[in-house]
C-alpha cells in the first residue's frame, strides 16, 4: 500500500514513534489531571484523548491512506454523534443557564 | 488499493464464487478487500454512535452534578486506569504491526508474533480490570444501599462506570477471540494470512475498542484529582 522498503525493521520504524507519542500523551494526561485548575484540567484531558484518537485513526487504522469512501464512512459516525451531542447539550445547557 | 496479488493466490482467497464475465480473480479480490474495509468502517461508525450515546449521558449528568462527579472520579484507582490505557495503546501497536505485516505478505513470523502479543495484552487488560473490580467492590463503589460516597449523584457516575466498563470488556473479549482465531488459522496454514482482508477487519475493530477506552480514561479516572 505504501512506498518504502518492505522489511520488519521498516514497519517498526514507522509505527514505534507513534506508540512513543501515545505513551507521552498518556503521561502528560495523567500529570495534567493534578494541575490546580478545574476546567482547564478537564479540557486538557479530553484534548489529549482527541490527539491520541487522531494518531490511532490516521496511522494505525490507516485513514491517512484510505479511499474517499472509507473516510466518508468514518466521518459519518462522528458527524451523527456531533448532531446528537449538539442538540442534547443545547437543551441541557440552556436549562442550566435558565436556573 | 493494494497491489494485485498473484492470480492463484487471489483465487484461493476469494470468498464468493466469482463469475468470469467481468474480471479475473486478481481484480475481484481487490474489490473484495475494498468491500471488507468499507463494511467494517460502516460497522465501526454504528459502534461510534452506540458509545456516543453512553458518553452523552455521562456528559449531561456531569454538567448537572460537577462536585459529585469529581468526588466519584477521585474514588477510582488511577494507577489501574493508567496502566490499562498503556496496555491497550501498546496492543494497538502490535495489532497495527500484525496487520501491516500481513498486508505486505512477507513476514509470517512478525504477523503471528504480533497477533499473539495483541491477544496477550488484551488478556492482561482484563486481568488488571479484574483486580480493579475487586477493589471497587471492597470499597463499596457499587451503587446501592451500602454505597461509599455521600453525594447521591456519585451513584450515577458509578452506574455509568460499571455499565460502560463491562460493555467495553465484552467488546475486548470478542476482539481477543477474533485475534486468537487469526492466530490459529495463521499457525495451521502459512499462507492464509497473506493479504487476507480478515486481518485488516479484525485490526480495525481492535483499534476502535482501544479508542473507546482512550476516551473513557479522562471520563472515569481523571476527574477531581486537583486539590
Amino acid at each position: 500500500m505504501s512506498a518504502g522498503p518492505d522489511t520488519p525493521a521498516a514497519l517498526w520504524r514507522r509505527n514505534l514513534p507513534v506508540w512513543a507519542a501515545l505513551m507521552a500523551l498518556l503521561a502528560l494526561s495523567a500529570w495534567a489531571a493534578y494541575w490546580p485548575f478545574k476546567t482547564l484540567n478537564t479540557v486538557t484531558g479530553f484534548a489529549i484523548a482527541g490527539a491520541k484518537a487522531g494518531l490511532v485513526l490516521l496511522v494505525f487504522m490507516q485513514l491517512r491512506r484510505a479511499s474517499g469512501l472509507v473516510r466518508l464512512a468514518a466521518a459519518c459516525g462522528l458527524f451523527w454523534a456531533a448532531i446528537l451531542f449538539t442538540l442534547t447539550l443545547a437543551d441541557v445547557l440552556s436549562r442550566l443557564a435558565g436556573g | 488499493m493494494s497491489g494485485a496479488p498473484g492470480e492463484a493466490g487471489a483465487a484461493a482467497h476469494l470468498r464468493e464464487p466469482w463469475s468470469e464475465l467481468e474480471t479475473g480473480p486478481a481484480a475481484a479480490f481487490a474489490r473484495q478487500r475494498d468491500g471488507a474495509t468499507f463494511g467494517i468502517w460502516i460497522f465501526l461508525a454504528s459502534e461510534v454512535l452506540f458509545f456516543a450515546a453512553l458518553f452523552l449521558i455521562y456528559t449531561a449528568y456531569r454538567i448537572a452534578n460537577p462536585e459529585a462527579f469529581a468526588a466519584a472520579g477521585r474514588a477510582t484507582n488511577i494507577v489501574y486506569g493508567t496502566l490499562n490505557t498503556a496496555i491497550l495503546l501498546t496492543s494497538s501497536l502490535t495489532m497495527a504491526m500484525a496487520a501491516q505485516g500481513a498486508e505486505k505478505g512477507l513476514f509470517r513470523r512478525l504477523t503471528l508474533g504480533c497477533l499473539a502479543a495483541t491477544a496477550a495484552l488484551g488478556l492482561a487488560f482484563l486481568v488488571v480490570k479484574g483486580f480493579e473490580y475487586r477493589e471497587d467492590i471492597e470499597k463499596h463503589l457499587v451503587p446501592g444501599a451500602h454505597f461509599a460516597l455521600r453525594q447521591a449523584p456519585a451513584q450515577i457516575f458509578f452506574g455509568f462506570y460499571w455499565l460502560v466498563t463491562v460493555v467495553h470488556a465484552i467488546h475486548l473479549g470478542i476482539g481477543i477471540g477474533l485475534v486468537t482465531r487469526l492466530l490459529v488459522k495463521g499457525w495451521r496454514d502459512p499462507d492464509v494470512l497473506t493479504e487476507n482482508p480478515q486481518v485488516e477487519v479484525t485490526a480495525l475493530y481492535w483499534h476502535l475498542v482501544d479508542l473507546v477506552w482512550v476516551f473513557l480514561y479522562p471520563m472515569l479516572y481523571l476527574p477531581g484529582r486537583a486539590g
